[in-house]
């Protein structure tokens, strides 16, 4: 199958920290792929190279077989590459209802007109009504985005990412800070986006239930290198990885 | 939009203080207090530059005060026949707005490059030159002297003169329909692209959200804000001097936003009429204002950092309060407080 995200070749470094280093792999659609590694392993700092935050310093990203590699961000973002922060990001001071329009702004593209004149836009379409669903919000819409708990925030932060009918996720830490409930409708979002709507969806996590429970593939990375690659269970059974990251050597 | 959505009971009491206002001031207030007046509400529309550009972006300019002045200059550059050619003042009016929308876009593009803090005081800068220019460039600005005997606005047959009252019913009329604009920018994607630039500038870029490109529309809007009331200011003043557009009278327009409430329309009006008002009220303080203003931002940002606009909000809090405490005693077995 076509990958729909692939990276060649990134390289990255800041200062004389490399955060990553000769990185290739690719995202096909309709999975979830799992990105795994330690604390500083350079996840993140992935997550920002695909999305324009970071340019690379060598190597090229593809979306869909076209270079993006200097592609702006926000131009990313229209292409179909959406994405969540480990701590999520709102317009701190806006209602529920305008931080969900900002996500459906992005799949309309209307311009910066839209809302001026007539109505506000209505995020209380079917699309948002069936997500809702999946994520059990029981809030009104009206209420200050920092009236809800940091669980309900993150799911939102998944729910608006979907609303930008995105290609690509990039899901940072989806279950950092969610109790159990709220960790089982996150993964039933993300397995809708990527099994009824196609998107290919990167997950980065450290909760090993999820990854091992959702992914197909599993790339590993460690001090910015790739150093094992595979379905979970290959990945489990890989002596680089173990040593890096699953268990390590239990004698010391 | 239907007129049963128009009718709700915030809108209705808004509309009936907006008529009060402009029934009764007249009655009420002559000769130079209504040029006072007039003149606030003047500012009130240039502060609502400040409050797109602040309240909804984040973003602290100072550079309405020199846009004011590009407005002004304009008018008297076109109005008074000294660049040999004379067009009429309505339509000056007309086009200053849109010149100067183009001007600040492509100032904008320039300024909006530096970010934060830097872009803030590249904004001081352009002040501190258009000021040098204003007051020294004699074949546009008239250099120090200023320019005088501009002519007043002439709509048709229609001459505004001396007529304060006709003045105020006219800025009235702008203020209403500049506050119109800038809550349908609030409610716009321009106004959400703004707040998540305010928010988060790298969670607004991953939303598809061009922010260079939104603080530049931002600006050249406050521009031709500012532009425009400093077009009127002019045809009202019938002068035009450079120490008008000075960096301490930069910060009037900032500090008119601060206290009204940036994001409130209504409260920048109250703000803009506050902050013109009062030195006259206490003439004989007039040495201490600037202390009093800036004291006033202080504690402002520390008690109520929503402005005036926002005891709107802590009252509707307490109330709120009180409402679901009394319906919890009514109701023990009551689990959902939907207040």
């Amino acid at each position: 199958m076509q990958p729909i995200l692939r990276l060649e070749g990134v390289n990255k470094s800041f200062g004389g920290v490399t955060a990553a280093k000769d990185v290739s792999f690719s995202v096909p659609p309709g999975e979830v792929q799992g990105l795994i590694g330690p604390n500083g392993a350079g996840k993140s700092t992935l997550m920002n190279i695909i999305s324009g935050i970071y340019t690379p310093d060598s190597g090229k990203v593809f979306l869909e077989e076209k270079d993006i590699t200097k592609v702006a961000a926000y131009t990313r973002a229209r292409m179909g590459i959406g994405r969540t922060f480990q701590t999520p990001r709102f317009m701190q001071r806006s209602s529920i209802r305008d931080n969900l329009l900002l996500g459906t702004d992005l799949a309309d593209q209307i311009g910066y007109l839209k809302g001026f004149f007539g109505k506000k836009g209505k995020p209380f379409d079917e699309e948002l009504e069936e997500l809702m669903e999946v994520a059990k919000f029981t809030f009104r819409w009206t209420d200050k985005i920092d009236s809800l708990p940091f669980g309900q925030r993150k799911l939102l932060e998944i729910v608006r990412s979907m609303l930008g009918h995105p290609k690509v996720m990039l899901v940072d830490e989806p279950a950092a800070g969610l109790n159990h409930k709220e960790i089982e409708h996150a993964m039933d979002l993300l397995n809708m986006a990527a099994k009824q709507r196609g998107i290919g969806v990167l997950l980065i996590e450290h909760s090993m239930d999820m990854i091992m429970d959702m992914c197909s593939n599993i790339v590993v990375i460690n001090f910015g290198e790739v150093i094992g690659q595979g379905s979970p269970e290959e990945v489990s059974s890989n002596k680089a990885v173990i040593d890096a990251y699953l268990g390590g050597d239990l004698d010391d | 939009m239907t007129l049963k959505n128009l009718a709700t009971p915030k809108n209705i009491i808004g509309i009936i203080a907006i008529i009060a206002f402009v029934v009764i001031v007249p009655q009420v207030v002559q000769g130079f207090a209504m040029t006072i007046i007039n003149v606030a509400l003047l500012f009130a529309i240039i502060s609502y530059g400040v409050s797109i550009m602040l309240g909804m972006g984040g973003q602290l300019s100072f550079a309405a005060v020199t846009f004011m002045g590009f407005g002004a200059y304009f008018i008297a550059n076109m109005s008074t026949g000294r660049l040999g050619f004379v067009i009429p003042t309505f339509l000056a009016l007309l086009l200053t707005p849109i010149v100067f929308a183009g001007v600040a876009f492509l100032i904008g593009l320039v300024l909006l490059k530096l970010k934060g803090t830097y872009f803030t005081f590249s904004t001081i800068a352009l002040v501190q030159v258009a000021f040098t220019y204003f007051n020294n460039f004699q074949p546009l600005f008239g250099g120090p002297d200023g320019i005088s005997g501009i002519p007043t606005l002439t709509i048709g047959s229609y001459s505004f003169g001396n007529d304060l009252t006709a003045w105020f019913y006219l800025i009235c009329v702008f203020v209403i329909i500049g506050g119109i604009i800038v809550e349908r920018i609030r409610r716009s994607q321009l106004g959400r692209s703004l707040a998540s630039i305010r928010d988060n500038e790298t969670a607004a870029l991953t939303l598809g959200v061009n922010t260079y490109l939104t603080k530049v529309i931002a600006f050249s809007i406050a521009g031709a804000f500012a532009a425009f009331a400093g077009a009127l200011w002019v045809m009202h003043g019938r002068f035009v001097g450079a120490e008008m557009f000075n960096f301490l009278n930069a910060t009037q327009f900032i500090i008119m936003a601060m206290i009204g409430g940036v994001n409130s329309t209504v409260g920048i009006v109250i703000g803009a009429l506050l902050v013109r008002g009062l030195p006259e009220f206490f003439r004989g303080f007039q040495g201490y204002m600037n202390l009093f203003w800036g004291v006033s931002i202080i504690l402002l940002m520390v008690f109520m950092p929503t402005g005036l606009a926002g005891i709107k909000d802590v009252i509707v809090d307490k109330f709120r309060q009180f409402r679901v405490k009394s319906r919890k005693g009514d109701d023990d077995d009551a689990t959902n407080t939907k207040a």
